[in-house]
């Protein structure tokens, strides 16, 4: 149930309130720090709780929205966290959102539910998730611009529910070191903002080498990486730049798309044309499968990941039984110490992936399940790959091994035959979510699975790294100034009516962070 | 965090355990000034106790169990006849693994030290933890190269194929001593794969599994490395205590094929590896000290035939297998062997059925017991470690280390009994004992002597005198010194005789100049003497005397008597002891000769009587 207080209180951002005297003491202390100057001095940012905040900020615990955690306070700091205290930012608080980033609706909360700025004939709608409490401070200017992650599509569905940007860039660029796993190979700290322009001033921050991170990508990757990647010189020219090659992938026209969201798509892409743009259709086959291969592998990962919270050292252990009556039941195979603790430390969205994830890696499931879907992930990689007129950076020098025989001549038939140089493009554009938010009461009403196809367009960027862009375009008929003015104040009075953006994405090759930032610049310019 | 179990030991846990992690912790060699501290006594922390059993106890005490029980059991033959039917029917199979702590200076994937430092005071519990070790959120491994040589060492050593490209798994199972909730380990693609091992009859296997060969071969199926757990401490009968201080620590894992066939084969491969890893410097603790752990899978099928066609590590034709795990000592891997063997042979010829299970084994039993069956058993849930690039080894780093490798314990063994004319045993026992420091002391004092008394007048005269010196002066090395070691319970480090001044004592025995009587004084004295300063800033406090000094000082040096004194000398004892001259006179008892030597090395004055020569004296006398 929501609760009658302001959403940005309890909901969307937990410690967010300006008159609270401890954050005036902290915004005090932050202030007369070493750092004051920096290109981020005096700016909000708020942080998504599965962010640790270190000892500069002692208010701020980090839970990840669950009760495991529910008193945990970081010993140090995410290296994201520190760029920007070093760069002279405030950190303005920690956002709600789903429990260790589950969910596409910011709904799995130990915390309660995130709740949209934007309401539909009374019904507060879904914020999306699992950042939907960054995206809502950001769209309820209660910060200047939040961090969120982003592991099948967390910073760039919200974003498009809020009417916000949210970026994604590839992984391994921003350091995940603080950053509390869900599925480590594919978590990735995102940005959201107001605007292209300041995604990108704040991903540059942050995009740094962090030796703490292991898949932190080395100085000599970005070295290469850069040079492929003309954008820093040219996005000051962005109304010059030269035309970009822009994909349309013909395997997005589900059914499950909606006409308004699928107008919206068409529209922005037939605007670009006209802009000088090239539009170029392509197929991306693997895209059916890649949602199944992403909750299969996801929930895999998590279920290791979050074996950590066991109760022995995370969460207050059940007080009614005594500490050795639950070792010894433990031994005894009755599982009172950990199985009891995970039982009531975990919300119910934690508890499904991490079964589905224990039986997918289980012995006698791993080949059909685990195996399968680390295959189709090739697969889905190889699809992109097909299409980009930028090669791969990771496949050309890393690759240790050449890949299986089959799937390389798959590779290479696909690269020789139908896909030319000539219909290779420089990014993708699809819709980032394929409805409009629905209401909170509908995503209640929907079987769990329902609301994991939420994530079909955005889970492939995922499943590849791929930097991906959400930006929000006008929906037919809605002007950028008709409707309820969208203040912080109108939000708390109930809100400021429906929706009146769909969000669009842009994928780019990995490491073509700034042509998908220019892209998605280009595509804001539009309105 | 969670207070209750991570918080510190309290004061007297802490104190009780430092010893303890004292002495288990992975102990590089001491740095020269923990030597020389220690040997001044300048140091709080008691010398390590090793309570390193060497093989000729081992095979001593072997013997004297083996004689006992054929005391106990009447006859040799009847023993025979009541073991022998059934293992006549039946054949063992038994596949090893085996745990090893690498020594290294850090963790596995975290930079916080391996080692307890010198001046720590013995490493407080939960003191060498980085954030990664305790698993806190938001932590990630980072892979120490460092810990990569001692294990390719270790791999090099055992003659395995070094895997250019290996990965890292984990390993899911709920435990407090596994922060993460899983292990990294190498189960997909372990670093090293297909070596050997080969032993013979001085390793300890029976004369029956050599089947008449000089020396059996056991495949070494693979070697991974992961990480050690965190040890639990039982504090009263409700609460446990935790420290993280090895959790993270890197193993090694070394699996055997199932190529072994007997209890006594199983033992002395681990003992084996033991002593190659050490050999190596891949490992320093030893399973005394809970540094290498081994579990066992055994298995007994009848003769001729394929058991029940079970099969694993790529060997077929087994009998099922069952599993004894956490064996720590040579003598629970045999014992442990020996006793599942007799239960699965009574279990199967009573018509039952091995059942695939896990078992345990705590010395002293004569039983395993079961911990959990087939339907217990835990799915680990294998999975690659995404936060962790694949490990990818050149082959030039193979290289090198092949060519800079330490001589292996075979090696070393083969040079003191070919070079230096010891006997197998002696090479064996000197090579084993104090991490080689001992065979150290003996090569030099070796050469030092031969280079003073060798006369290198041809190429066979010298491998004869550098035989002979060899063999003396192992004699002192193990002996000698390791008698003075043991009376005075000292530890190797605490040995004040020098090299040089061992070679002084044998040069004067070897010219004759002082008895081997005297000789074994002079050391005693020597052994006692507080050591010599070794700088000029140290005062001397003590001037440690020369050998010289003492063979003077002690009015030691041999003067011979003339043939007439040695005469007078055994008609005075002859005459005042006419009964025992009747006994070798009239009786034949030639025995008593020598107390007659013994009463004129006693009755001489100090340093004039050699023995061989009163022998002669006193043998002329009585037969005339």
């Amino acid at each position: 149930m929501l609760s009658p207080q302001p959403a940005t209180r309890q909901h969307c951002s937990r410690s967010l309130n300006p008159l609270q005297p401890q954050r005036v003491r902290n915004l005090l202390h932050n202030l007369f720090k070493d750092h004051l100057h920096g290109p981020l001095f005096g700016k909000l940012i708020a942080i998504k709780d599965n962010i640790s905040t270190g000892p500069s900020t002692p208010s701020l615990a980090t839970t990840a929205a669950s009760n495991t955690l529910r008193k945990h306070a970081s010993p140090f700091a995410a290296t994201v966290v520190r760029l920007l205290e070093e760069n002279g930012a405030l950190i303005a608080g920690k956002t709600n959102c789903d429990e260790f980033g589950m969910g596409s609706h910011s709904l799995n909360s130990a915390h309660g539910p995130v709740k949209n700025a934007y309401v539909r004939g009374g019904h507060a709608l879904s914020a999306g998730g699992s950042s939907g409490g960054s995206a809502v401070a950001v769209a309820t200017r209660q910060c200047w611009a939040a961090l969120g992650t982003d592991t099948g599509g967390s910073v760039r569905l919200p974003a498009a529910y809020c009417g916000i940007v949210g970026f994604k860039p590839s992984y391994g660029l921003l350091s995940r070191w603080g950053l509390l796993d869900y599925a480590n190979s594919m978590d990735t700290v995102g940005v959201l903002s107001r605007d292209v322009p300041d995604a990108r001033s704040l991903f540059r921050i942050l995009n740094r080498f962090d030796e703490e991170d292991p898949t932190s990508l080395p100085p000599s990757v970005r070295a290469r990486l850069s040079s492929a990647n003309a954008g820093e010189e040219s996005d000051k020219s962005v109304g010059n730049a030269r035309s970009l090659r822009i994909g349309v992938p013909t395997d997005y026209c589900l059914e499950e798309l909606s006409s308004p969201v699928h107008r919206a798509w068409i529209r922005t892409l037939n605007r670009l044309q006209d802009e000088g743009h090239q539009l170029v259709p392509v197929n991306l086959p693997s895209t059916k499968q890649a949602l199944s291969a992403y909750y299969v592998l996801a929930p895999a990962e998590a279920s290791s990941n979050l074996a950590k919270y066991d109760g022995v050292r995370y969460g207050s252990r059940l007080q009614d039984s005594p500490s050795h009556q639950e070792a010894e039941a433990d031994k005894s195979g009755k599982g009172v110490l950990f199985s009891r603790y995970r039982g009531e430390g975990f919300g119910d969205e934690v508890k499904r992936r991490i079964l589905l994830g224990a039986f997918a890696l289980s012995a006698a499931a791993m080949d059909n399940y685990f195996i399968q879907a680390q295959k189709i992930r090739r697969l889905v990689q190889a699809d992109f790959d097909r299409v980009f007129a930028s090669p791969n950076p990771l496949h050309t020098a890393s690759s240790l091994s050449p890949p299986k025989p089959d799937l390389a001549e798959k590779i290479a038939d696909e690269a020789s035959s139908p896909h030319s140089m000539r219909s290779r493009v420089d990014v993708l554009i699809t819709p980032t979510a394929p409805t409009l938010p629905p209401t909170i009461d509908d995503v209640r009403q929907q079987d769990p699975l329902a609301s994991y196809t939420n994530d079909v367009f955005t889970v492939p960027a995922s499943l590849a790294g791929l930097p991906s862009i959400s930006v929000p375009v006008p929906l037919d008929g809605v002007a950028e100034t008709t409707g309820r003015p969208q203040s912080r104040a109108a939000y708390e009075d109930g809100g400021w009516g429906d929706v009146r953006s769909a969000g669009m994405q842009v994928i780019g090759q990995f490491g073509d962070d700034e042509i998908v930032l220019r892209m998605g610049e280009i595509i804001e310019g539009l309105q | 965090m969670h207070s209750s179990t991570l918080r510190t030991a309290p004061v007297h846990l802490t104190r009780a355990l430092q010893h303890p992690s004292f002495t288990t912790a992975h102990s590089l060699r001491p740095c020269v000034v923990a030597k020389w501290l220690q040997s001044r006594r300048l140091t709080t922390a008691s010398p390590r106790t090793q309570e390193v059993i060497p093989l000729r106890k081992h095979l001593k005490d072997e013997a004297k169990r083996k004689k006992a029980e054929v005391k106990r059991d009447g006859d040799v033959t009847s023993k025979k006849q009541t073991l022998d039917p059934r293992l006549d029917k039946w054949e063992l199979t038994v596949g090893i693994e085996i745990h090893a702590e690498l020594n290294t200076a850090c963790k596995l994937f975290s930079s916080a030290p391996a080692e307890v430092s010198v001046g720590d005071d013995g490493g407080s519990a939960n003191s060498r933890v980085a954030d990664f070790d305790a698993a806190l959120p938001g932590t990630q491994p980072q892979f120490q190269i460092a810990t990569l040589l001692p294990a390719l060492r270790a791999a090099i050593a055992l003659e395995c194929e070094v895997q250019r490209k290996s990965g890292w798994d984990r390993k899911h199972y709920f435990h407090w001593d596994q922060p993460n909730g899983y292990q990294i380990t190498q189960y997909y693609q372990p670093f090293a794969k297909d070596g050997s091992l080969t032993l013979g009859a001085f390793d300890g296997v029976p004369a029956e599994d050599l089947n008449g060969a000089e020396s059996i071969t056991i495949g070494i199926k693979q070697i991974q490395m992961e990480q050690d757990t965190a040890k639990t401490m039982n504090v009263g009968s409700s609460t446990y205590h935790v420290d993280l201080n090895r959790a993270g620590m890197p193993l090694i894992e070394v699996i055997t094929l199932p190529h072994i066939h007997s209890p006594q084969t199983a033992a002395a491969v681990v003992r084996k590896i033991q002593a190659v890893l050490k050999g190596v410097d891949a490992c320093v603790t030893g399973m005394e000290l809970g540094g290498l752990r081994a579990d066992v899978n055994v298995s007994v099928r009848q003769r001729g035939t394929s058991g029940i066609g079970s099969s694993y590590s790529g060997v077929g034709g087994l009998g099922q297998r069952t599993e004894i795990k956490n064996l720590s000592s040579f003598k629970a891997v045999e014992d442990a062997i020996v006793a599942e063997r007799d239960r699965q042979i009574t279990v199967l010829e009573a018509g039952g059925v091995i059942e695939g299970e896990t078992r345990g084994w705590t010395l002293g039993a004569t039983e395993t017991t079961r911990l959990r069956g087939k339907e217990g058993e835990v799915d680990y849930r294998y999975m690659p470690d995404a936060d962790l690039p694949p490990l990818v080894i050149g082959s030039d780093l193979v290289q090198h280390l092949k060519t800079t490798m330490p001589m292996l314990p075979d090696a070393v063994e083969r040079d003191l009994e070919e070079w230096h004319g010891l006997s197998r045993k002696d090479a064996k026992t000197l090579n084993e004992q104090d991490n080689g420091d001992r065979v150290e002391f003996f090569e030099r004092t070796a050469s030092f002597l031969l280079a003073e008394v060798g006369t290198f007048k041809s190429e066979v005269a010298t491998t004869k005198e550098r035989r002979k010196t060899g063999k003396l002066v192992g004699n002192w090395v193990l002996h000698e010194l390791g008698g003075l070691l043991a009376t005075h319970q000292r530890s190797w480090d605490d040995v004040r005789v020098t090299a040089d001044e061992l070679k002084d004592v044998l040069v004067c025995l070897h010219k004759n100049e002082i008895t081997a009587r005297a000789a074994k004084q002079i050391l005693a004295e020597l052994f006692q003497r507080q050591p010599a300063p070794d700088g000029p800033y140290w005062p001397s406090m003590d001037t440690r005397p020369s050998v010289e000094q003492l063979v003077d000082a002690g009015n030691l040096r041999l003067r011979p008597l003339s043939e007439d004194e040695y005469e007078k000398l055994a008609m005075q004892i002859m005459d005042a002891n006419p009964d025992m001259v009747k006994a070798v006179r009239e009786k034949g008892q030639k025995g008593k000769v020598m107390w007659f030597v013994g009463q004129m090395v006693r009755q001489g004055e100090e340093g004039t009587v050699e023995p061989e020569k009163a022998k002669v004296v006193i043998e002329r006398l009585m037969g005339g």
